[in-house]
Parts: C-alpha cells; sequence; structure tokens
C-alpha cells in the first residue's frame, strides 16, 4: 500500500497538473455545459485574459474537436431539426407544377395578344352584309385557344401543393388579388363574344351586355399581365445600377 | 490519507485549469441574410432565428451557429418556398455554421477564421473568411461575410425567364455573442 502510494505521487509529480488539464478534454465531458469560472464576473476583461492565455501558445495547432459545442447544446426544438422527406416531395412537386404554370401562363400570351389583334376584324360590317366572317373565326378560334390554355395553366396552379398556412407575402399576393378580376374575365369574354356574334348574324347592332364584350377582354388581358409583372415584382433593371 | 488529499488536489487543480480555459459565449441575437442575384432580381433573404454557442478551449475558440432554413424570409412566401424546394430544406432543416478562431485573434478587431458550413446535405469549407469584431463588456459583436456559392453545395441555380440566377449567394453574417 505505501508502495502503491509512493507510485502515485511520483506519477503525479512525473506528470503534473497538464495531464489532468488534458484528461479534462474528453469527449463526455462537454465544455459548453461546464461552469466557467468567469460566468459571474461581469467586469471581466476578457481580452487582457486572451493575452496573457495566448502568449505561451503561438502556435496554431488544431486543437481536437473535443471542445466544439454541438447542436444539442442550441436548443432548437426537434421539429425544426428533424428532416421530413415528405415535406420535400410535395414542395418538389409544387415547384414542377409552378413551373408548369409559370410557362403555360407565358405561352398563354401569344393566343391572347393575337386575339387582341385579331378583334379588329372581327366586328360586323354592314356594308358588305354581314362583316368579315374569316376574320371574325380568326378571332374566335385564338380567343377560344386563349381560353382553353388559361384553363390548363390555372389548373397546375390550382393542383399545386398548398404547404404551409401562411398568409402570402410579396408579389405573389398580388398576383393572387387579380385572379378575382382576370379569372371572371377569362369566363365572361367568350359568352359576351358569342352573345355578341348571335347578335351579329342576326343582322342586329350588337347591343345590351354584349357590347362589353370588348371591354371585358382588354381588362382582363391588363390584368392578367398585371399579374405576371406582379409576381415578378420588384424587378431590378440592370441599367438602374447593380449592387 | 495524505495521498487521498494529494489526489483530491490534484483533481481540483485539474478541474480548475479546464474551467479557466473553457470560456464559453451564447449568441444573444442574430441577422443572417443571403444575397440572391438574377439580371432583373435582386433578393436579400434575413433569418433572426440562429442560434448558437462558442468554447474557448486553450488554443481555439469554437463557434457553432445554427439556423433552420425555412427561418429565412426574402418578404415573398412563394420565392421562400421556393428556395426552401431548392435547397432541399425540408430534408436538411438546419443550416450550420461552424467557426474557428484562434485563441491569439479571438479579442483582436479583425481576424480571419476558418468556417465550415452545413447546407443543402453538403459541407463547404472556408478558410481566411475575414470577420470584424467590437467588444463591449462581456458582448462581442461579430460582423462578417461568408463567399458561399451555390456550386459549394451541389445546389442547381434556379431560373427565372430561363435565365439562371448567379452563382454568387454571399452570406452576411450579423451576431452579438455574450460571453458567459
Amino acid at each position: 500500500m505505501l508502495h502503491a502510494g509512493r507510485m502515485l505521487l511520483l506519477l503525479v509529480a512525473v506528470t503534473g497538473p497538464g495531464m489532468w488539464a488534458q484528461s479534462a478534454e474528453l469527449p463526455e465531458a462537454p465544455a459548453a455545459q461546464q461552469p466557467s469560472l468567469v460566468a459571474d464576473s461581469g467586469a471581466f476583461d476578457f481580452r487582457e485574459a486572451m493575452r496573457q492565455q495566448s502568449a505561451p501558445l503561438s502556435s496554431r495547432s488544431q486543437q481536437p474537436q473535443s471542445n466544439a459545442p454541438s447542436l444539442d447544446d442550441l436548443g432548437l426544438s426537434p421539429n425544426q431539426m428533424k428532416p421530413d422527406p415528405d415535406l420535400q416531395a410535395r414542395l418538389d412537386r409544387r415547384t414542377h407544377m409552378l413551373k408548369v404554370h409559370q410557362e403555360l401562363g407565358l405561352i398563354t400570351l401569344a393566343p391572347l395578344a393575337a386575339a387582341c389583334i385579331s378583334s379588329a376584324a372581327a366586328p360586323p360590317d354592314p356594308r358588305n352584309g354581314g362583316g368579315n366572317t374569316v376574320g371574325r373565326d380568326i378571332h374566335v378560334s385564338l380567343g377560344s385557344l386563349s381560353v382553353a390554355m388559361y384553363g390548363a395553366t390555372a389548373y397546375y396552379a390550382i393542383r399545386a401543393p398548398r404547404i404551409g398556412h401562411e398568409p402570402a407575402r410579396g408579389g405573389i399576393k398580388i398576383h393572387k388579388y387579380l385572379i378575382y378580376i382576370h379569372a371572371p374575365g377569362m369566363l365572361l369574354t367568350p359568352i359576351l363574344g358569342a352573345m355578341a356574334f348571335n347578335q351579329a348574324a342576326n343582322g342586329e347592332r350588337v347591343h345590351g351586355i354584349a357590347s362589353a364584350h370588348s371591354a371585358v377582354a382588354w381588362t382582363t388581358v391588363a390584368t392578367y399581365s398585371a399579374s405576371i409583372i406582379a409576381v415578378s415584382w420588384p424587378i431590378h433593371l440592370p441599367f438602374h445600377g447593380s449592387k | 490519507m495524505m495521498i487521498l488529499w494529494v489526489i483530491v488536489l490534484v483533481f481540483v487543480y485539474g478541474i480548475g485549469a479546464k474551467a479557466q480555459a473553457d470560456t464559453t459565449f451564447v449568441l444573444e441575437s442574430s441577422v443572417l441574410t443571403y444575397h440572391m442575384s438574377h439580371p432583373v432580381h435582386e433578393v436579400d433573404g434575413v433569418s433572426r432565428g440562429a442560434k448558437g454557442r462558442g468554447v474557448c478551449g486553450a488554443e481555439t475558440c469554437d463557434f457553432l451557429l445554427a439556423a433552420p432554413v425555412k427561418s429565412f424570409d426574402s418578404g415573398d412566401t412563394n420565392r421562400d418556398l421556393h428556395m426552401l424546394q431548392v435547397v432541399r430544406g425540408a430534408e436538411f432543416p438546419v443550416v450550420v455554421v461552424k467557426l474557428k478562431i484562434p485563441m491569439a485573434d479571438i479579442a483582436m478587431k479583425d481576424f480571419e477564421c476558418e468556417l465550415e458550413v452545413q447546407f443543402a446535405g453538403s459541407t463547404a469549407h472556408y478558410s481566411h473568411v475575414p470577420f470584424h469584431q467590437e467588444i463591449n463588456g462581456a458582448e462581442h459583436k461579430i460582423t462578417g461575410v461568408v463567399p458561399a456559392t451555390l456550386t459549394d453545395f451541389k445546389i442547381t441555380p434556379p431560373s427565372f425567364l430561363t435565365v439562371p440566377i448567379k452563382n454568387e449567394i454571399p452570406v452576411k453574417v450579423d451576431t452579438m455573442w455574450k460571453m458567459q
């Protein structure tokens, strides 16, 4: 027993406290959890203390990672850290569907613009007994194509998965508000157009609600274009300077 | 009996030395801002939801900063959800930043540090990233910019009007740490 005690004293004398300090840095003793001697010293001069500590440690060798704090030390909730593959799948599907929505929406601008242009040839012309039926047919075809493509565009937006219940913010909010104008407009325009067509075909002057066909169509096109700009807002023009 | 006292003293000394070497920092507040550039868009996404902790050992200080990816807010919910999808934020919900600062630099106003960023399922390392520090008592305000790029994290750049965004997505780090 006495011999063992001497050996222990010898061991302590040879290794010194440094060894104990090193062994205290084992991984199972996370430093972040341990109380610090300077914890309550509000007026502690950190700069000075660091200078004193760093003086003999001029080398910048990498310290073992054992002292490094871990994610568990931060207090993030398990919900915040938990992977959700199902949510990722829904996000992927959402992005895919909204990309199709975006592409179809931009393509729909072409028949819409063509329908607007061809509308000049659509009204009945009493001078040649009934008007330009070819021009009217082209206009009707382009209008129908526009409505069909608009429907397909809307389908991809409606069917895209909803993520979260947070109210919309930013350009998407205006994009959604404008739906309340161009969606009814897109339904109403062909109906009014058909009414106007029938009145003209019967040799009547276009009258009543059918006479609003043109105004409703232009309002629809304007709000539809505005909704495309809104979802892209704010637009940073390169010639206005860059960050 | 004397041997027991020696052992106790050595233990006490060892633990004391260890505690002196380990100074901890807790993140009081933070603003992390990523910047995204596109020919017709300049977007900043801000997170104030980061949590962090720092531990100073004998030679280095290790800081750990983590923020939920979904906490970044660009002011547009549609864009934020798209960002979340592109960076696979549901599969990898937390962006983790590890800073390693040499002890010799910890009190300096300007210093460089080694960074490790875990994001979107990839880990990127950045060396000699300059940071600036303002010390006010126990409070350390540390600011800097992480020169992140999309390719660092194998992120396919999202596009608008068929034009992809720029590869550079610098992240401005503005943190306030309190020494404990």
